[in-house]
């Protein structure tokens, strides 16, 4: 399957239309000969990625984590099965 | 996902408190880091993490199971983020953030590609620019573009955090990263005239 058509596949199912559609249909056309609609989706696409790249999925800082196990008076997992293991 | 959890959340729901531990356990660092994503502030997102748990064990018992645990803390999560963003005065005016304009995309013929070099995440500056593009969004699109791109939610469960239809979020998406698309090419333009 071409680039271009795959592309077509993911902007219909985006939009919800049943493939075989008018609109679908018109849109495969135009995709077809629209440099211009490609390079935009390939921007938008590339936007995505690099904002997901910048992106730092960090972890809860041991001490904030502590604070709120603290606040809510539970106990970490973990230091639940610690605590069973030295019993 | 914690494995089990249905059982889990009906213990919790029970008052079992170590099922309530393993809930918190398994979904704080998504909450603090959506918390980091939504308020920038260290501390905001930690008062944000707080207030979610202690609304958790609060409010357990209401939890119908209509949808995942995790869907039902990040709309938590995301009321107390919208509430504290609301309080704050904002640090860039509102901008509108209209349709795109299809017809200039295809009246620039001559236009060239926009470059993308991922190298440059790893530059604090950038990473700082790129986050403040995304604090020009007013929050209702910039929440939908941190659950669906950053929290790779589903749209589904992105409208039902919100309170949106699935066609709204995916309004909201298209216009976020239409907007943050647009912001990137113009800083490209600057640079390239510098």
């Amino acid at each position: 399957m071409s680039k271009k058509n795959k592309m077509f596949e993911k902007v219909c199912e985006y939009l919800g239309c049943d493939l075989d559609s008018e609109p679908c249909k018109e849109l495969q056309h135009h995709l077809n000969e629209c440099p211009q609609c490609e390079v935009f989706i390939d921007e938008i696409k590339n936007t995505v990625k690099l904002y997901k790249e910048a992106d730092e999925c960090e972890k809860t800082p041991k001490s904030v984590s502590k604070k709120l196990f603290a606040t809510l008076d539970l106990d970490k997992p973990d230091q639940n099965s610690e605590s069973k293991s030295e019993e | 996902m914690l494995e089990n959890e249905e059982k889990i959340v009906e213990k919790a729901q029970n008052g079992d408190k170590s099922a309530l531990a393993m809930i918190v356990n398994e979904y704080q660092d998504r909450i603090y880091h959506l918390g980091l994503s939504m308020l920038k502030q260290e501390q905001d997102a930690e008062d944000m993490l707080q207030e979610t748990f202690m609304t958790l064990v609060e409010k357990i018992h209401q939890f119908k199971g209509n949808s995942s645990i995790y869907t039902w803390l990040y709309r938590i999560a995301t009321n107390i983020a919208l509430k504290k963003l609301k309080s704050k005065p904002r640090k860039y005016p509102h901008i509108p953030i209209d349709e795109p304009d299809f017809k200039k995309i295809h009246e620039e013929e001559t236009k060239e590609e926009m470059e993308f070099d991922f190298e440059k995440v790893n530059n604090y500056k950038f990473r700082k620019i790129l986050n403040d593009f995304l604090d020009e969004l007013p929050p209702k699109y910039k929440t939908v573009f941190i659950l669906r791109d950053l929290h790779d939610l589903s749209t589904r469960e992105t409208a039902n955090i919100l309170n949106l239809t699935e066609s709204n979020t995916k309004v909201r998406l298209f216009r976020a990263r239409n907007y943050l698309k647009e912001k990137l090419e113009d800083l490209q333009k600057e640079e390239l005239m510098v």
